[in-house]
């Protein structure tokens, strides 16, 4: 049987070219047929967890068969009652199925957990985000047939970028203009052809040609080289051009559907500062974070007046924001510190700036520093890749 | 609308469209010139070897002669072939096909790409005892010199379904290779049931090869290594006429030369770079190995098969071992002779019987350049048997093909009454 995994060949643009034919000249024509949207949906879903992963098929229906019932539970007690201890069990109930997966590797000396899939990180997020607005009260009339959809809306199933319920509402139920429908296709297009340049060809020469005959040098020369040096650059080059290709196809593809899917990069190299780069790379997942982890963490400590300052409480924040996410990108060493370094770099950061601010005048600002800034900025966050790309966990390992 | 539709969607289309005209169509796409087969048949790259069009190109000219082997080809010295008939501007120029990991099973399907140029021509084959192992051809090894081209090719040529046909495509499936595409998978698994290709298949197959022709009139030619300025440079050492004696004695001098940081008469740099750090380990290390009892040998008569269908006239080379060095490691010598009268069974009693016999040379000094490789001495007498047989007018050779070498029987039979 037919299974692909998304976006990887010619093959797939052809189907998902075909595919996306009906709802194309529907929109043209003003019409939504929602009917047609599920099943190309449940088309390609059958398509990426068919065939030979369809244990992975299985984990699926039954993880949205769970998240639907217990958001739609959660919304209807939110609408009678407001208990934060109820409100805590669902969050929590919500990332179980996500933390044994994560969990399952480290423990099981790297064995999958059966009740993964791919993608299964970018459903909870949505589903953890559904539940926190109902609480928050934002969040008022759920409807567990459109949130399914919301959840296994194909284009942005495997990766991401992480969208919100209430704006792929919005989207979802209107039919775009036509004016505006086709720049969205002219957008569209675009930006699946970049993500052809990004993914196929850039992503190709780093990750493919340069990086395994790097990654070789490296480990023979048995520590220090520059060929490490080089594997840190290249690696960081080849993961921005081959996830931020893939996001643009999923963005692209959304834009067909009439579904402005947030974007996902936005030249992160370009980032002056740590601040601004997670303002710029995977946005969706870092914005995440900031909205459900960071803020509300923020309230909590100033609500129970747990720190004195709110610099410490901004700082300590910080460090457990970025250290959850990474022990989301997974429980081993090297994703933690990469977390943690990022933590400590967002503080150091804050402090930068105050101090800057306190001491306008001494510390010349200008052109030449901007620039250096970015340098360090960029050599910075290419050093934390290396970190987050296991390859010094190959290299210690392999002594 | 429809105006905007097509400035949006108007190149897309035209693109795809020109590039399935570009990929799918029946015509070549590209001219390969005589500096192309020239540096190609130096190269030794896996992309000549793979391909179709440089290889093909280069043998439609009486003057490229194939010559099949492995590793030993990339041991450029004086003595080497291609330096030899480039110094004395031989009427043939090897066309070197062969790198480290090619075994028989790579050359009969990488010869399924060149069987019109290889009809009633003449072919040198260098036979390594190594390749003879209990597992056969390494699966990541073929799998580095495979193109489905050359199964696509191979599926459409077969007319009637043979013991050779069934045989192959058996070892194909065998290799993740055959697996990787699931058309070709369906229709070796038909071949190796003794059926006939489906129409679909055929079809398919049709579409596919002339993609996959595309790709290799387009890429093939843009990496090609240059070899060129190595045989240059070797060529000056050469004297200007060619005399044995003297270059005999260049041999061994050229050997004392570069042999100075061991014992075992292998190459300084070899030596100092694989195995001075390790040598301990290899003392008796070889003590059980066998290459008498290997599924190469079938896959060997594949090669044989194809020779006989294409009438091609081949020279086979049988090198020897470094003595002094599997006499350290402890190869077996009576394990060798056994390897030897065994390969000799299977070529002499089907009909080929040029062959250049070295295997007990393995204890004239200098005669190779390493473990098991030739050297200066062993490539010179190597030359005694090519450069005749190549420039000469040879009989035309009866060939009579026997099944009994695909058998289980014959891989693993020890010894051969002749």
């Amino acid at each position: 049987m037919l299974s692909f995994t998304p976006y990887e060949n010619p093959m797939y643009f052809g189907i998902l070219g075909l595919g996306l034919l009906p709802i194309v000249i529907g929109i043209l024509c003003g019409k939504r047929f929602h009917w047609y949207e599920t099943l190309i949906s449940v088309f390609f879903l059958i398509l990426t967890f068919g065939g030979p992963k369809l244990t992975q098929g299985f984990a699926l229906i039954a993880y949205l068969i769970y998240e639907v019932l217990l958001v739609w539970c959660y919304t209807k007690y939110r609408k009678k009652n407001n208990n934060t201890g109820v409100f805590v069990s669902a969050v929590i109930l919500a990332i179980i199925p996500l933390v044994i997966v994560k969990l399952t590797p480290a423990i099981q000396n790297g064995k999958q957990s059966i009740i993964g899939f791919l993608g299964i990180s970018y459903l909870t997020f949505k589903a953890v985000q559904t539940i926190m607005e109902s609480r928050d009260g934002v969040l008022k009339a759920f409807n567990p047939w459109f949130f399914l959809q919301f959840l296994v809306f194909f284009p942005t199933i495997s990766s991401g970028p992480i969208d919100r319920y209430r704006r792929f509402k919005r989207d979802y139920d209107r039919v775009p203009k036509q004016g505006k429908y086709l720049q969205l296709l002219q957008k569209g297009l675009h930006n699946i052809f970049k993500g052809f340049i990004y993914k196929y060809m850039l992503a190709y020469v780093f990750g493919t040609m340069l990086l395994p005959k790097l990654e070789h040098q490296a480990l023979m020369a048995h520590g220090l080289s520059w060929s490490l040096v080089g594997v840190m650059y290249v690696y960081s080059m080849y993961l921005f051009f081959d996830f931020a290709g893939y996001s643009l196809f999923a963005v692209g593809t959304s834009y067909f559907m009439g579904i402005e899917t947030p974007m996902n990069f936005n030249s992160p190299f370009k980032s002056r500062n740590i601040k601004d780069f997670w303002n710029r790379w995977h946005m969706t997942l870092s914005f995440w974070f900031r909205d459900y982890i960071y803020m509300r963490l923020v309230f909590f400590f100033m609500k129970h007046k747990v720190f004195k300052s709110p610099k410490t409480t901004a700082n300590v924040t910080y460090i457990l924001n970025m250290t959850i996410m990474g022990f989301w990108h997974g429980v081993t060493w090297y994703y933690v510190t990469y977390g943690i370094l990022h933590g400590a770099a967002l503080v150091v950061n804050d402090w930068w700036l105050r101090y800057k601010k306190s001491h306008r005048g001494q510390i010349p600002h200008n052109k030449f520093t901007e620039v250096f800034a970015t340098f360090i900025t960029f050599n910075f966050v290419c050093f934390t890749f290396l970190l987050f790309s296991g390859f010094l966990n190959k290299m210690i390992m392999m002594k | 609308m429809a105006k905007k539709l097509f400035l949006i969607f108007g190149p897309v289309v035209f693109a795809a469209l020109l590039l399935f005209a570009l990929l799918f169509s029946p015509f070549k796409l590209n001219h390969i010139t005589a500096k192309t087969e020239n540096k190609a048949a130096l190269a030794l790259s896996p992309n000549v070897l793979k391909g179709q069009v440089i290889k093909e190109s280069a043998l439609s000219h009486e003057k490229f002669v194939p010559f099949f082997g492995s590793s030993e080809f990339s041991r450029f010295d004086f003595s080497h072939p291609s330096v030899l008939a480039t110094k004395y501007n031989r009427s043939y120029t090897p066309f070197l096909m062969g790198a480290p990991g090619t075994q028989s099973l790579t050359h009969y399907f990488q010869m399924q790409l060149i069987t019109s140029q290889m009809k009633n021509r003449k072919a040198v084959f260098v036979i390594s005892p190594q390749w003879f192992v209990k597992k056969g051809a390494r699966k990541d090894a073929f799998g580095f010199y495979y193109s489905p081209l050359q199964s696509t090719t191979w599926l459409l040529d077969r007319k009637q379904n043979n013991a050779t046909d069934r045989y192959a495509a058996q070892r194909l499936l065998d290799m993740p290779s055959g697996n990787a595409n699931h058309t070709i998978m369906m229709a070796l698994r038909r071949v190796a049931k003794g059926q006939k290709i489906t129409h679909q298949q055929r079809t398919y197959l049709i579409y596919e090869q002339r993609l996959l022709q595309h790709e290799d009139q387009l890429f093939s030619a843009l990496k090609i290594k240059n070899n060129q300025r190595k045989i240059d440079r070797l060529t000056k050492q050469l004297p200007e006429h060619y005399q044995l004696h003297e270059l005999n004695q260049l041999a061994v001098k050229q050997g004392e030369k570069h042999t100075t940081n061991n014992r075992f008469g292998i190459d300084n740099r070899f030596y100092a770079r694989r195995l001075r750090s390790k040598e301990k380990k290899f003392k008796n290390f070889e003590q059980n190995w066998t290459y008498t009892q290997s599924p190469e040998f079938s896959d060997f008569e594949l090669v044989l098969d194809q020779f006989a269908a294409s009438d091609t006239n081949v020279e086979f080379i049988i090198p020897p071992v470094n003595e002094k060095w599997s006499k350290y490691t402890g190869l077996s010598t009576k394990m060798l002779k056994q390897f030897d009268q065994k390969i000799r069974y299977q070529l002499t009693s089907q009909g080929f019987t040029n062959i250049c016999d070295l295997s007990d040379k393995g204890d004239v000094p200098y005669f190779m350049q390493d473990t098991i490789h030739l050297g200066w001495r062993g490539w010179l007498a190597a030359d005694q048997a090519i450069d005749p047989f190549l420039t000469q007018k040879q009989t035309t050779p009866t060939y009579h093909m026997n099944n009994k070498f695909y058998s289980k029987e014959w891989q693993n039979q020890l010894k051969v009454n002749n």
